[in-house]
């Protein structure tokens, strides 16, 4: 146990089962998955395909009811969380509208909690300060590349300044190079606004890079197979991806995989 | 560059093409010697003339029947967006009443427009009613398309944030349906004007459908007249799809294809 999961845990997952029925077949997405994240803590939800990740994340975010278990969010229901206007959510692709401007995509949350107009402007342009968009507020989404496109969809969910970031392979559509880069500008991000993050991914250095903690979720049926640890000093530079403590932590992680 | 690339292959062709007409034309009447070859096809210059000769009294009517078709048009279009929501709303409403919509465009507009004139004995609600008539389906159609043209993310999104059902609407809906919406009216648009001309041809005393009428029971004599009129009727309807497409720019700028070509980035 990591000294921050001994707090009070922000989301707790107890027994929690997923099952899709369909015409032709009754598939387990998730089979008795429990975990606690702790307030402030950045965890990593990792595995292959079909692991069941974003099903979990789905199901924190209440996009998704459990057929089975408890999600609860700050000792209350996910859907009390959801409508207490407690979660960011940046999802695989930016999900930008495409008739604002990247400003007006930034503040819709903030519309949608009815904060005034003058209010919203300046968090807009505070938030494309913080993303590194500078100068970028009267584009539209289509003007911009898509690691400049998801980096907005980040400032979105920041905007409501949430408890709880929930980010589904944010990255995983750009190259690599783009993708290294927005982990450390994620990592900045985080330690200034201090939510929670639970990040999902399917890249083994980009969740050890990034997290406090590491869950290892392995697929048929998806279930929760290791919860790893990361020690490494923060803050975390480019560096530190090529020191031994980092490979020694791929190799237990891809070893703790079960029947993939 | 715009002069190069997009008037002068206009200007091209609409020349090309009134050439070639007044060629025909003069063959029709002196060489081959068509009976009734101007009815056929008239000289344009004949034509252009009378369209000048009798500009006033064009313009007239043919505000009469565009005024009328607006109207009509108008409402059509606010019935189709209504009626668009509310099937997008619920599932129960679409089913009731999309077979209806549906039947209701299998009617001629040809024999309904006797009956709609015969029941309100008015010739400009007729002409109102008509043109509502025919906006009113593509509209909602093509509204009902849009809305739905949402993808699963967009609204998710707006779920995650706990917006209102009003707010999903106001917000992503209906902006996302903004191009499925004037599709639909820039079909319905110039229907609306064939519409209200139609009605005008079943007897009424002002609009460019009962000049143009007339001018074809007097016959011959009246020839270059009655041109004159089916260019308007026509010039009516291609203005009406010039507006909507404008209207389209203002209020939905962001679409692809109004994009600069070339190095989006």
């Amino acid at each position: 146990m990591s000294l921050a999961a001994a707090k009070i845990p922000e989301i707790q997952l107890q027994n929690v089962e997923m099952r899709y029925q369909t015409d032709a077949a009754d598939v387990l997405a998730l089979h008795q998955v429990s975990l606690d994240i702790a307030k402030g803590e950045f965890v990593s939800l990792l595995g292959p395909s079909g692991c069941g990740k974003t099903t979990l994340l789905r199901l924190m975010a209440d996009l998704l009811t459990p057929t089975g278990g408890d999600v609860t969010v700050a000792g209350k229901s996910a859907r009390e969380a959801r409508l207490a206007q407690k979660y960011g959510i940046v999802f695989q692709s930016p999900v930008l509208y495409d008739w604002r401007k990247v400003r007006h995509n930034i503040t819709l949350p903030l519309e949608l909690m009815g904060v005034k107009k003058s209010i919203r402007e300046d968090k807009a342009l505070e938030l494309l300060d913080l993303v590194g968009l500078q100068g970028f507020a009267d584009k539209y989404p289509w003007q911009l590349s898509g690691g400049m496109q998801q980096r907005v969809a980040i400032a979105r969910a920041l905007s409501m300044e949430p408890e709880i970031l929930l980010m589904d392979e944010p990255f995983s559509a750009l190259d690599e190079f783009t993708r290294e880069r927005l982990n450390e500008e994620l990592q900045a991000v985080w330690g200034k606004v201090q939510s929670t993050i639970v990040f999902v991914t399917h890249s083994i250095p980009e969740s050890i890079f990034l997290s406090d903690r590491v869950f290892v979720l392995s697929p048929h049926p998806g279930r929760l197979s290791a919860v790893v640890d990361i020690p490494l000093p923060r803050p975390r530079t480019a560096e530190m991806r090529n020191s031994p403590e980092f490979f020694e932590l791929i190799a237990r992680i891809r070893d703790s995989f079960e029947g993939v | 560059m715009y002069m190069r690339d997009r008037l002068l292959p206009l200007f091209v062709w609409i020349f090309g093409l009134l050439a070639v007409w007044e060629a025909v034309s003069w063959w029709l009447l002196r060489v081959a010697k068509t009976p009734l070859a101007q009815s056929k096809l008239p000289y344009v210059h004949e034509v252009a003339a009378t369209l000048w000769k009798y500009s006033g009294t064009l313009l007239k009517e043919g505000g009469a029947t565009f005024g009328n078709a607006g109207v009509g048009f108008l409402i059509g279009a606010a019935a189709g967006v209504l009626l668009a929501v509310l099937m997008s709303l619920s599932k129960t409403v679409e089913q009731l009443a999309f077979p209806y919509a549906v039947a209701s465009q299998m009617i001629p507009i040809l024999g309904l427009a006797p009956i709609i004139y015969g029941i309100v004995r008015d010739e400009q609600v007729s002409r109102i009613i008509i043109s509502g008539y025919i906006t009113f389906f593509p509209v909602a159609l093509n509204m009902l398309r849009g809305l739905r043209s949402v993808d699963l993310p967009a609204v998710e999104l707006m779920h995650s944030y706990a917006a209102k059902p009003w707010a999903v609407y106001w917000k992503l809906r209906f902006p996302a349906a903004l191009p499925g919406l004037f599709s639909g009216l820039k079909i319905a648009a110039p229907l609306a004007v064939t519409g209200a001309i139609l009605v005008e041809l079943m007897g009424a005393q002002h609009g460019i459908g009962v000049i143009m009428l007339r001018n074809l029971y007097y016959g011959p004599s009246h020839t270059y007249m009655f041109w004159s009129t089916v260019l308007v009727g026509a010039l009516l309807g291609m203005a009406s799809y010039w507006l909507m497409s404008l209207v389209e720019r203002l209020a939905a700028p962001w679409q692809p294809e109004f994009r600069p070509k070339g190095g989006s980035r």
